[in-house]
């Protein structure tokens, strides 16, 4: 729990300018929290409580800082399920809410990211535990299995940044596997020295150049240093990176640097200061969705006619998969002899894995679930309207559509904003009600409503 | 608690099963003419003999069953809903099977009895809504019990299942209109760990459902001794996933990873591709209806080019046939290779005439 309190304490404080040093925030932070337990502990009990919390809100950042606790209230049972239920219930009705974009939206989805990861002493601090170093791999980690997943398409670099030097650890690659055995070897990326930000980024973006203009290039950047020190004028660096369209988005981990805000905003990335392990991981998954592109870009293309320079017609083809028992053939790839393998549909000449062009006819063969983890993207389920009573609908219907299990027959009373008192939404769509589990799990998961997907 | 579960037995594990029921389909794999005639009376009692045979090897093992009607599905039976209809208990039989197998006869006869026989007939079989609709079960049962069993939680892990697996008995061809939401129902089942088995029991092979099988982890059977559906049920469908590893189940021939284009909906194995919104098109057009992407023109032209006849504007023909490269190829097989499928479906004319010469071709 207590990285939840961190946070929130962090955010009534000011997460704009947080220039504070990083031995500043856990200590008052710590200190906080331990009082914030004695309080929780005098608030659920008596009305004392409120005097003493006023006194000691010595502070201005008390007041905006919310006691979660407060709203917490107990049932007849004097337990807290009812509340737990309701707060978890209300917690993820408004994520779904926001996805229902009205338009059909453009996003870009071959994308190639080049993680730039800093292996400076700073990183062996001991704020995040283990080390700021430690939790980065391991996060890193996490993002590049759940970046793949979701960005099928997609190529990842890995380049270091320690001793003033920009390190290349892994080459541009769209095998997850790959990318994870860059950074799988600890000890081969044993932070030193200084970071330098203008060196990495040149490296990032010259191994960038030759990519077609169709794909994305964005570069992450996790920065635990407050210092970079640099050759040249890294102002004239982010003038290329704009001039060749590479987004670049930071994680800051220590505090903001004034340079690293301008890379963002100026190349149009995202950046954030973690504040604790929880939000670091909050961050950087905040960036594995494909970035939608901005809708200036549409209206300009629009208005002149002349389509988006970026967007083109590929051709691709859908390969047969061999299965393991047929006799063994040669590959055109490796010229070795295999059974398994996926053959082209032009020239039937056989290759050893896809996603790849073929050796004999040039064409892209994907295998096409790869092209369509990304549908959901473009063919989002419509929000289902919450039912908030059952006086106009004529014979409602008894369990709900997708799982049959019985909606419930009393009407619940502490239902709050968001939440159907009855336990149903309806899709727009066709009209059925689904209960508050499957509601979650067709628009999380499935993507597809089970009603009108006839 | 020890005794009852031994280490050397399997978990209990959760079925569902999808039943394909589309009176046309049915009409004609019953058909005498027919090299194995299989109608839906004997198709139902196989079925029926499989699903007792699942309950009965394991007390705990639990069941749902699916039923895909024209533009409609339902579920017919589930071991967590309990029936108050209780039929008068025959001495000879078992009161669980004779639940079941009366249950869902029921069900199905009704659906059947209700469908109009104008026009709801020919309606495409709602299977994407009875796949959604298993998925959907098997992730509310994954769920941890509600809150006011919460207590209880500690002791009785194992009404979490292990092993959740969908069966798909198909008989109809692939339905390309439903092609994106049976990948996205294939993702949600990989991310809930369930696997997919399909077995097509009637009719051509079904593309969609090879690769769900495939990218489950599960098995795709196309039938071909069709009154022998019981043994292949119980030969390859009965065991749980953990332990066909053991087994040996029959492993799927060659997949074909075709795509359904978005704007015939015809199944093909060479498209366009928009490289914005990977929409997937079965011949150069400028604009990209998904993402509204205008393609340069230059493209387009390059990729005219690329196709040996541009086919004319015939909007009457399948745009499929004449959409893939392949088949304009003006070599002197292409009109051999033509011939055979004039008015077929697309889905059928790629595979049969590009598996030859693969083989052949990579041999020498």
């Amino acid at each position: 729990m207590p990285p939840r309190k961190d946070r929130d304490f962090v955010m009534g404080f000011d997460s704009d300018s947080d220039i504070s040093l990083p031995e500043d925030d856990v200590s008052t932070s710590t200190k906080v929290k331990g009082k914030a337990k004695a309080k929780a502990g005098d608030k659920l009990r008596s009305d004392k409580g409120k005097g003493k919390a006023k006194d000691a809100q010595a502070y201005t950042w008390e007041a905006s800082y919310t006691r979660s606790w407060d709203t917490v209230q107990e049932d007849e049972a004097g337990s807290l399920q009812s509340s737990v239920d309701e707060l978890m219930a209300r917690g993820r009705r408004p994520n779904l809410s926001l996805l229902a974009p009205a338009a059909a939206i453009r996003r870009t989805i071959i994308r190639h990211l080049v993680l730039l990861l800093d292996l400076s002493a700073s990183m062996m601090d001991r704020d995040m535990r283990p080390t700021r170093f430690d939790l980065m791999l391991q996060y890193a980690r996490e993002f590049i299995a759940e970046w793949f997943d979701q960005n099928p398409l997609g190529q990842i670099g890995v380049i270091g940044m320690r001793a003033g030097i920009g390190e290349r650890i892994g080459e541009m690659s769209g095998n997850p596997q790959d990318v994870l055995k860059y950074i799988a070897e600890r000890h081969k990326l044993e932070p030193t020295g200084e970071p330098s930000l203008q060196n990495a980024i040149e490296m990032a973006r010259s191994s960038m150049n030759h990519l077609p203009t169709h794909s994305s290039r964005e570069i992450l950047i996790i920065f635990g240093s407050l210092t970079t020190c640099d050759p040249g004028n890294i102002h004239d660096t982010i003038d290329t990176c704009v001039k060749n369209k590479i987004r670049i988005s930071v994680v800051a981990l220590a505090a903001e640097m004034k340079v690293c805000r301008e890379l963002c905003n100026k190349t149009g990335g995202q950046f954030g200061v973690a504040m604790n392990e929880g939000h670091f991981k909050d961050l950087l998954f905040e960036l594995i969705p494909p970035p939608a592109q901005r809708a200036t870009s549409r209206a300009a293309g629009a208005g002149t006619g002349s389509s988006n320079p970026a967007a083109d017609l590929m051709m691709m083809g859908f390969p047969t998969r061999l299965p393991d028992a047929t006799a063994p053939t040669l590959c055109v790839c490796h010229s070795e002899l295999k059974s398994q393998g996926f053959l082209c549909p032009r020239c039937l000449s056989k290759v050893c894995d896809v996603p790849t062009d073929c050796d004999i006819c040039g064409l892209m063969i994907v295998s096409s679930p790869h092209l369509a983890r990304s549908y959901h993207h473009l063919f989002p389920v419509k929000p289902y309207d919450t039912v908030a009573n059952l006086e106009n609908v004529t014979n409602p219907s008894s369990s709900c559509h997708a799982c049959s299990r019985p909606f419930p027959t009393t009407v619940s009373t502490s239902a709050t904003e968001g939440v159907s008192p009855v336990g149903r939404y309806k899709c727009p769509e066709c009209h059925h009600d689904f209960c508050a589990d499957c509601d979650v799990f067709v628009h999380d998961v499935i993507h597809c409503c089970p009603g009108c997907g006839n | 608690m020890d005794l009852s579960d031994a280490p050397q037995l399997p978990d209990a594990s959760h079925l569902s099963v999808v039943l394909d029921l589309s009176p046309t389909q049915w009409h004609l794999s019953g058909l005498l003419s027919n090299k194995y005639p299989l109608s839906l009376n004997s198709f139902l009692s196989h079925v029926l003999a499989f699903l007792n045979a699942h309950l009965a090897s394991q007390h705990e093992n639990t069941l749902a069953v699916f039923g895909a009607f024209p533009a409609k599905s339902l579920m017919l039976y589930s071991s967590t809903l309990h029936n108050p209809e209780l039929q008068s208990i025959d001495s000879n039989s078992y009161a669980p099977f004779k639940l079941v197998d009366s249950t869902i006869i029921n069900r199905i006869s009704d659906e059947l009895d209700a469908i109009d026989h104008s026009e709801e007939e020919d309606a495409p079989c709602a299977l994407v809504g009875a796949l959604t609709k298993a998925l959907c079960y098997v992730n509310r049962i994954s769920l941890p019990p509600p809150s006011n069993s919460s207590t209880s939680l500690n002791t009785r892990d194992s009404t979490v299942l292990p092993d959740p697996r969908i069966l798909i008995l198909s008989v109809s061809p692939d339905l390309s209109t439903s092609y994106i939401p049976i990948m996205n129902s294939i993702f949600s089942a990989q991310k809930l760990k369930v696997t997919i088995d399909a077995c097509q029991v009637y009719g051509p092979d079904a593309v969609f459902l090879q690769q769900a099988a495939h990218l489950t982890g599960g098995s795709y059977l196309f039938l071909e001794r069709r009154d022998a559906l019981l043994q292949y049920l119980i030969m390859s469908f009965l065991s749980a996933p953990s332990i066909r590893q053991i087994l040996a189940v029959p492993t799927q021939d060659r997949i074909d990873f075709r795509a359904a284009c978005f704007c015939h909906k015809n199944i093909i194995d060479i498209g366009f591709v928009c490289s914005v919104c990977l929409s997937i098109f079965c011949q150069p057009v400028p604009v990209c209806s998904t993402c509204r992407t205008k393609f340069p023109i230059k493209t387009l032209q390059r990729l005219n080019a690329s196709r040996p006849n541009v086919p004319s504007l015939n909007k009457s023909g399948p745009p499929s046939v004449v959409g893939t490269p392949q088949s304009r190829t003006p070599a002197s097989t292409d009109s051999r290779r033509n011939l055979p499928f004039p008015g077929e479906q697309p889905l059928s004319t790629t595979p049969g005439n590009g598996n030859t010469p693969a083989t052949n071709g990579s041999k020498h």
